[in-house]
């Protein structure tokens, strides 16, 4: 299918249905292609999925499923070939790169794999830094609460580089959650750390969701850390193969294997 | 290895036109100096073959003076000469020579020509004869005293026609004649740009020299002997004991073109101290993009030695990687000098100056010179570079990020430190009476301090400037003084081009504001007369000495003296006389007579000699001083007194009657004029006005604006020296692009991060903007310490010259800071376009 006749197809559709009073962030019909013509990719083919408040959502699947993809695109850092993404009832399409750059700011935390911080920057202005950048000043009980939750009360005036892999990933953690954004995004969050400080992260991420209420959707490849996760989306080829709720690590192995089938 | 290096240079385009730009900027200045100074010799060098080109034979006096600068003055021959010169076998046609200041005066009553800083002014003699190269284009030569002719050029500027009336001035005064004839000279309009009123023989030498007197006699043979027997033959001809030479036309063609290149070549020097000081500066710019460079490629260099390259191999291909940089720029270097060159020509061709030209002379020495130059500066710049990645461990590899080696801050301390301490003990030493040629030392060592210090420094002062810009503009001005401050040897290098360039400027400008708070308090003190006329013309023709005496017959003229300048030779060496009017100087202008001596009293021989003068050559009241006028006259000039101050009157002064019947030709450089009690400053001024217009020269003036215009005169010079330095800047500017565009290509990811959690584009200019602003101030903050302490420097090394007057040139510090500011922002300009355009997810992508 090439993606004029994707278009056409979504134009004899009925409009997309709002996302739910409950979804922190959802994509509809969402698609995206490399390429055109006979060598079109697609990266994402008619997903439509979404994220519910206080939720922690995980998203699976092998390399080239589509995952990073989606949550690019949802997170206003890429845009769809088609459908809509929408992040607290905001349809991203409708937004320019500077408007973008504010929801990102405010509505959106990230928490990436590696490279997470500024290295000029204190851990405290590095936790800081949506906030600064908007020129906020933010709830101050809130950021103390999270600083408290991370256990980062005594390495603030510290350089990224003063600081170990696990406590630079919790600056990071700390980061996304200082703007109390919508929802938070975590690309492969544990992916550069050993399994102890891997699982200190989870559990981190873990509370936040369960004790602040925050909504999280994490990729990973990582059956023990997906097992965190309140629910578990599974992508294959660009499209939403299955889910599962309340996963323990056994079963998403055993899905994967499944999967993998 | 070759092939590794050129895939390397070719794989990375914008690198390699970064550097190359560097290169480029230091070269083409170069070479358009080289190409300029050439065709300028070249064109004099024509010039003179063509005026000279009929001569076989050049008769003049044997009797020469020369002054400190260079400059000849030589004595005149009589006229008669030509008639005996004619007369003998083999001579074809004689004509007379005669050369001197006179000043065309326009319709409009202003002067033809720019006094003080443009082509000279001339009068001459003409006649028609094969022997004088003037040709009459219209009208016919002039006859008798009242008859004039122009050259084409003066005659359509100042828009005369045949049968006008022109006002010359002469060293006479002012006078009138009708124009009967426009001449051209040869095949051009005016030699030069020059401006030339022509008279007849008698007319000129009695205008111009002295009734009777020429300046040489210009031979054309007949074509039956040698040029060498034709003048053995005039030679035995000439009448003996008058100090006669005859010189073939060969002779005096090369004399008057080695006259002209050697005043040329200061020009030429002074371009070429310029135009290594932009490549010096440029130096540092390409040291610093293939340090960065070299740091970049960290971990693609250990990867080349983990598989296998030795040492030598990665330092060759850098090298390799320089040669070629090296090799593109100079060649687009030499080109640009090209154009710049031809600019130069075309400017001056706009502001008059009218050389015959033959188009640009672009040499084979021009040409291997610039490359050769710009090779070994590219080349030597990357030596440390190459060297450092060479020796890049192959576990670099393996490693995540590559890190700036800080190097070992105790051993820079030590290297930096050792000669700063060494130039300030010899600045002390100094002080303290030694020698002032060691300060040439002692700002060499203080340079060289300095930047090996500059990455210690870097950081403390990039974190200072950064302070009020972090706390004004937030997070970003934040980010941006850490940026600075976080690789203090590339904030340092960059830095270096400014700080070069400013310690400069804020030396000559201190020594400039110093100079002039020294001329304001010695005419201050010295200068007591309420009106002044000055003549701009330096050192050649000024006032007609007459105009004293008009102005003192003036209503309301209490006292008005004239005061000038002549050459006489003492002991072998040309000296300055300053020429006063001994019954009418008393009470203008004191020089400070020490005991009972009175300037009044100075008679025709005698001389006032400086308190300097008289210690050194140990003389006192009566001794006497064998002098020999410029134009042979031989005096004994009589010490009659001793004066203190020496800053305007220099070592001689002397009473204008020495001069009388003479044919030195005298001008006064100045009128000092003294109004008479009760007169109306307004009604005098326009009084004094209306006779300078009649004499249609000189500027009249009141103390005070006197007083300005002396100590503006300085900043001619300042004008030309910031001209110069504006090229450094410009190579500033580069080398801060450069840096930046490499630590955005270098910090994509970071850059990628800061948009991902929420920095707008504006925010992202902003933080590279004032990164630059930071770097730029660094480096103009201590290039203005370092200028001063130059500045200081300098001024002490003139102590013995009078200038004693220290001065901060503060308002100047400010505009530098004003103009760093702006140079740092207008060199973020395309980087930060750059960072805005990084893109996020590509950047977050690349691990």
């Amino acid at each position: 299918m090439s993606p004029i006749d994707n278009q056409s197809l979504s134009a004899t559709l009925p409009p997309p249905p709002p996302p739910g009073p409950n979804a922190a962030a959802s994509v509809v019909g969402a698609s995206k292609v490399y390429g055109s013509g006979d060598s079109a990719v697609y990266a994402l083919n008619e997903v439509s999925v979404e994220f519910r408040k206080g939720e922690f959502t995980a998203i699976m699947g092998p390399s080239g499923s589509g995952k990073s993809t989606l949550m690019h695109c949802i997170a206003g850092l890429d845009e769809l070939t088609s459908g809509d993404a929408y992040v607290d009832s905001v349809n991203l399409a409708h937004l320019n790169d500077k408007d973008l750059t504010v929801l990102r700011r405010t509505k959106i935390g990230f928490i990436f794999q590696a490279f997470n911080l500024v290295p000029t920057l204190t851990a405290e202005e590095n936790i800081k830094l949506p906030l600064l950048l908007g020129n906020e000043d933010g709830d101050a009980e809130w950021i103390a609460r999270i600083i408290d939750t991370v256990h980062l009360a005594d390495r603030l005036t510290h350089r990224p580089s003063e600081l170990s892999g696990g406590q630079q990933q919790r600056v990071a953690v700390a980061r996304a959650l200082a703007s109390r954004p919508s929802i938070i995004f975590a690309d492969e969050p544990t992916g550069n750390l050993d399994s102890t400080t891997g699982t200190e992260i989870l559990s981190f991420m873990r509370r936040a969701v369960t004790d602040l209420g925050q909504t999280i959707v994490m990729v990973t490849h990582d059956p023990v850390a997906a097992a965190y996760s309140d629910r578990i989306i599974f992508l294959a080829d660009g499209k939403v193969v299955d889910e599962m709720r309340e996963p323990t690590a056994a079963k998403v192995l055993d899905r994967m294997k499944s999967l993998g089938n | 290895m070759f092939r590794i290096a050129l895939k390397g240079v070719l794989a990375r385009k914008g690198r390699l036109v970064l550097t190359s730009i560097a290169v480029v900027l230091g070269t083409a200045f170069l070479s358009g100096t080289s190409v300029f100074t050439a065709t300028l010799n070249r064109t004099f060098d024509n010039l003179f073959s063509d005026v000279f080109k009929n001569v076989n034979a050049y008769v003049r006096s044997t009797e020469v003076v020369d002054t400190d600068f260079g400059f000849q003055e030589r004595q005149r021959v009589e006229t008669n000469l030509v008639d005996i010169v004619a007369k003998v076998p083999g001579v074809d046609a004689a004509a007379a020579n005669l050369q001197a200041f006179a000043r065309i005066v326009g319709k409009d009553g202003k002067p033809l020509g720019n006094e003080g800083n443009g082509p000279p002014t001339f009068g001459s003699s003409v006649v028609d004869s094969k022997a004088d190269i003037w040709q009459m284009s219209e009208g016919r030569f002039p006859k008798g005293p009242t008859e004039v002719a122009l050259d084409e050029a003066s005659a359509e500027a100042g828009k005369f026609v045949l049968g006008d009336t022109v006002k010359v001035i002469t060293a006479v005064g002012s006078q009138e004649f009708t124009l009967v004839g426009i001449a051209n000279y040869g095949d051009v309009r005016s030699p030069g740009g020059a401006t030339f009123a022509l008279w007849d023989v008698d007319t000129a030498s009695s205008l111009l020299a002295k009734p009777g007197y020429i300046d040489a006699v210009i031979v054309v043979g007949d074509g039956t002997m040698s040029d060498e027997a034709l003048t053995q033959k005039i030679q035995a001809a000439l009448p003996t004991g008058k100090n006669l030479e005859t010189i073939t036309g060969a002779q005096i063609t090369k004399e008057t073109q080695d006259d002209i290149k050697t005043a040329l070549s200061f020009f030429g020097i002074l371009l070429t101290i310029f135009a290594f000081i932009g490549l010096g500066v440029g130096s540092f710019v390409i040291y610093n993009v293939f340090s960065i460079s070299a740091a970049q490629r960290q971990r693609e260099n250990a990867l080349l030695r983990a598989i296998g390259a030795s040492r030598r191999q990665v330092t060759i291909a850098m090298l390799l990687e320089s040669l070629a940089v090296g090799l593109v720029g100079s060649v687009l270097g030499l080109l640009g000098g090209i154009g710049l060159s031809a600019g130069l020509t075309a400017l001056l061709k706009a502001i008059g100056v009218d050389l015959p030209s033959n188009g640009l002379v672009v040499g084979a020495n021009t040409i291997v010179q610039t490359i050769l130059i710009g090779l070994i500066v590219t080349v030597a710049s990357a030596l440390l570079p190459a060297f450092r990645a060479g020796r890049v461990p192959p576990l670099a590899a393996m490693r995540d990020t590559a890190l700036d080696t800080a190097g070992k801050p105790r051993v820079r301390l030590v290297l930096g430190g050792t000669p700063l301490l060494a130039g300030m003990a010899l600045i002390g030493a100094v002080i303290g009476g030694a020698r002032t040629e060691l300060l040439g030392l002692a700002i060499l060592f203080i340079f060289i301090g300095a930047l090996t210090l500059g990455p210690l420094v870097a950081r403390p002062v990039a974190l200072t400037l950064g302070r009020p810009i972090a706390s004004v503009r937030g997070v970003t001005g934040r980010m941006a003084r850490q940026n600075a401050a976080r690789n203090p040897k590339r904030t340092s290098r960059t830095a270096a081009p400014v700080l070069i360039g400013v310690a400069l400027v804020t030396a000559v400008t201190a020594l400039a504001a110093s100079i002039q708070a020294e001329i304001r308090g010695v005419f201050g003190e010295q200068f007591t007369g309420d009106f002044t006329i000055s003549s701009e013309a330096q050192g050649f023709g000024g006032l007609s000495p007459s105009l004293a005496v008009d102005v003192s017959k003036l209503d309301g003229v209490k006292q008005a003296t004239g005061i000038g300048q002549s050459v006489v030779e003492v002991e072998g060496k040309g000296r300055f006389l300053t020429v006063i009017n001994p019954k009418t100087v008393e009470g203008i202008f004191d020089i400070g007579l020490l005991g009972d001596a009175k300037v009044t009293s100075l008679s025709k021989n005698g001389v006032l000699v400086s308190e300097k003068t008289a210690e050194r050559d140990k003389l006192t009241n009566g001794s006497t001083i064998p002098a020999k006028l410029s134009d042979g006259t031989q005096v004994d000039l009589v010490v009659e007194g001793v004066y203190a101050n020496d800053q305007l009157a220099g070592r001689y002064t002397v009473s204008s009657e020495l001069f009388e019947g003479t044919t030195v030709s005298r001008f006064d450089f100045g009128v000092y004029i003294l109004k008479s009690e009760g007169t109306d400053s307004g009604t005098l001024r326009a009084d004094l006005q209306k006779l300078v217009d009649s004499y249609g020269s000189g500027t009249l003036l009141s103390k005070d604006e006197y007083i300005d215009k002396q100590a503006a005169q300085v900043n001619q010079l300042l004008g030309l020296i910031y001209g110069l330095l504006f090229l450094s800047i410009i190579i500033a500017i580069v080398g801060i692009i450069i840096t930046l565009l490499l630590s955005v290509y270098e910090r994509q990811r970071e850059i990628g991060l800061l948009r991902a959690v929420g920095m707008t584009r504006g925010q992202v200019r902003s933080a590279v903007r004032w990164e630059s602003v930071i770097t730029s101030l660094i480096g103009a903050v201590t290039g203005i310490l370092l200028g001063f302490v130059l500045g200081y420097v300098v001024i002490l090394s003139l102590r013995d010259q009078g200038i004693t007057k220290f001065e901060l040139p503060i308002s100047s510090a400010v505009t530098i800071l004003i103009v760093a500011f702006v140079v740092g922002v207008l060199a973020a300009a395309y980087p930060a376009r750059r960072a805005t355009k990084v893109d996020v997810l590509a950047a977050l992508n690349t691990i």
